[in-house]
């Protein structure tokens, strides 16, 4: 065996040294590189809390989801509320205030509130009063209508109380003011002229489809009846007054109604008519009657609608006022709406007869109408009036109006 | 002799009418209560042709969201006894009223999540939706309402925003109200509208 010589003991020493220190380094590096990692992984770290902290306070706690919804069911609740109630009220109606360059003065001012109240879809409460400023400076108040209407079924109302009459379409359904295009109603149709005003009695009303595109309304009625008004010297009747009296001074109901029939859209015409007994107090009945006739069209932005009525009251030979007496009236009306304007036309003629030469009118009337909205309206017309000579109904007036609906 | 003739027809003709009268009665009075009946609910398709067809045949039309839903309620059941509407008139009004309310909040709050694909074409949308008061031709059913080749010089920007959330136009006495008063229609729905006005109305 050879010796084991010092020199290569040395170096194999050395060697030992140098591959220890040489792994001693190794390590060194990857400390290094994982404490570079770490310090990455840290800052990600507390980006990621950063962001989770954010959220956190941004986002909804479950208690304010539930707060949210609350908030939503409730508001769900209320929406509904809103469409369907059992009970519920609502105020309409409309006003106006007049000036007439004839009489140079403001000549009426007039509000006509109207309440609605309703019980589910089965019963409705409709009332309208007029309350109108007079010449001597009072105030008049009026029940216009008042109705309890009893929905039967999709196709009849019962209607009971005191209701306008369904003679004709001006009465019932055109009289209020932002509804008139003119100032004034046409002639015959005021109060206690050709159309009749107010009954008191009961009505049904209602709608029904006729074929796919037709319908048709109708409104049928019993009520107590007009009565009659006599001259000064009570031996002529004077007019047939139309104030739904609760005495029916004949004892004998009055039937009336009338049908409408829509053919097209915006296309009605309308028949109607009446017949009962009326009286002068003390006396026998005598045969009262009405009929009459309206329609309504349109064409692109004319609106054309007429209407014609006659009242007539029997002689009667052992009355005091035995003459028999009949009015008649009828107007048509064309109106025109200037597109991209708020101007509108309106072109009213009008004939009123009667066995009285004081009553009996014939007017032209032209007028032009500013809608601040739908239901806000001024109105300025011209009346070209042909009555008896010298008498209120012969004079023309420019008559200016401002109304509104609500 | 003759004022005798004339009394027996006056008391027949009486007797025709009162015959008429109650069996009217009779017929319409047992034909059941349509409130309760859930399949004849409003619709506010038909409802918006109903009150394009029927409101304005005696007053201007008002803006169909210038009252709150209960108030048209009122409103509505008032207007079927004054206009002679029949109970289905009156319940698809209703809901066309009140469909033009609940769009108009939407529409002023938050945006709706919409389909991105039309459910019908844009022929079909307008003659369900609009032709009952632009008409047939877009010339206009109801005075006041403007021919639609006159608006259609807008950019789709324009008028994608007027149809979706309605419109007063200069000198119109009555508001589209948005969507046409049919909430069922998405975005783009109202794109294809919009693609056949220009095809059809320009």
């Amino acid at each position: 065996m050879k010796p084991f010589s010092s020199t290569r003991a040395l170096i194999i020493c050395i060697c030992f040294i140098l591959l220890g220190y040489s792994n001693f380094s190794l390590a060194d590096e990857d400390t290094d590189a994982l404490n570079t990692r770490i310090e990455a992984l840290e800052k990600q770290l507390d980006e990621v809390k950063n962001l989770l902290k954010q959220q956190v306070e941004q986002s909804a706690t479950k208690a304010e989801v539930q707060a949210v919804q609350q908030e939503v069911a409730v508001a769900k609740s209320e929406q509904a509320e809103w469409k369907t109630f059992d009970s519920g009220v609502h105020l309409a109606g409309y006003g106006a205030l007049n000036y007439s360059a004839e009489d140079n003065s403001f000549n009426q001012a007039l509000f006509a509130p109207i309440f609605h109240y309703q019980y589910k879809d089965l019963f409705l409460l409709e009332s309208e009063f007029e309350i109108q400023v007079q010449d001597d400076g009072s105030t008049e108040f009026a029940l216009e209508y008042l109705t309890a209407d009893w929905f039967m079924n999709d196709y009849m109302a019962l209607v009971a109380g005191k209701f306008l009459s369904p003679i004709g379409q001006f009465r019932q359904n055109l009289h209020p003011t932002w509804i008139n295009k003119m100032v004034t109603a046409p002639v015959g149709f005021g109060h206690d002229q050709a159309a009749p005003v107010a009954e008191l009695g009961v009505q049904l009303r209602g709608g029904i489809p006729v074929g796919k595109t037709m319908n048709a309304n109708y409104a049928l009625y019993v009520s107590n009846g007009p009565i009659l008004e006599l001259n000064e010297d009570g031996d002529e009747i004077e007019a047939v007054e139309y104030n739904a009296s609760t005495d029916d001074g004949d004892d004998n109901k009055t039937f009336g109604g009338r049908v409408g029939l829509t053919p097209l859209p915006n296309t009605e015409i309308g028949f109607s008519g009446a017949f009962g007994d009326i009286a002068i107090p003390g006396e026998d009945d005598r045969d009262y009657d009405v009929i009459g006739v309206d329609f309504f069209t349109r064409w692109k932005n004319f609106d054309l609608r007429g209407e014609y009525v006659r009242q007539q009251v029997d002689a009667l030979v052992t009355s005091a006022a035995p003459d028999s007496q009949e009015w008649e009236a009828f107007y048509t009306q064309l109106s025109y709406k200037f597109l991209s304007t708020k101007f509108e036309a309106v072109a009213r003629y009008g004939d009123y007869n009667s066995n009285h030469a004081d009553q009996e009118q014939e007017q032209w009337a032209l007028g032009l109408n500013y809608l601040f909205a739908p239901n806000a309206i001024a109105k300025m017309s011209y009346e070209f009036n042909d009555g008896l000579a010298g008498a209120r109904t012969d004079q023309d007036q420019l008559l200016i109006q401002l109304t509104y609906g609500f | 002799m003759l004022n005798h003739i004339k009394n027996i027809r006056c008391d027949l003709n009486r007797n025709i009418v009162k015959f008429g009268f109650v069996s009217f009665l009779m017929l319409f009075s047992g034909m059941g209560n349509a409130a309760d009946d859930d399949s004849k609910a409003g619709n506010s398709i038909r409802g918006a042709k109903e009150w394009a067809d029927n409101c304005s045949r005696c007053h201007n039309m008002r803006d169909p969201k210038e009252f709150r839903d209960d108030k048209w309620r009122l409103i509505v059941s008032h207007m079927r006894v004054r206009a002679g509407l029949h109970g289905q008139q009156t319940r698809d009004i209703l809901s066309f009223l009140q469909s033009s309310n609940y769009i108009a909040v939407v529409n002023n709050s938050e945006p709706v999540k919409v389909a991105n694909t039309p459910d019908v074409d844009g022929e079909s949308i307008y003659n369900q939706t609009c032709v009952a008061c632009h008409g047939a031709n877009g010339a206009g059913a109801i005075p006041g309402v403007p021919k639609l080749s006159e608006r259609l010089s807008k950019s789709d920007a324009t008028l994608l925003g007027n149809i979706k959330n309605g419109l007063q136009s200069e000198g119109s006495p009555m508001a589209m109200p948005a969507k046409g008063g049919n909430p069922r229609l998405s975005d783009a729905d109202i794109k294809e509208v919009l693609i056949y006005l220009r095809q059809t109305f320009k």
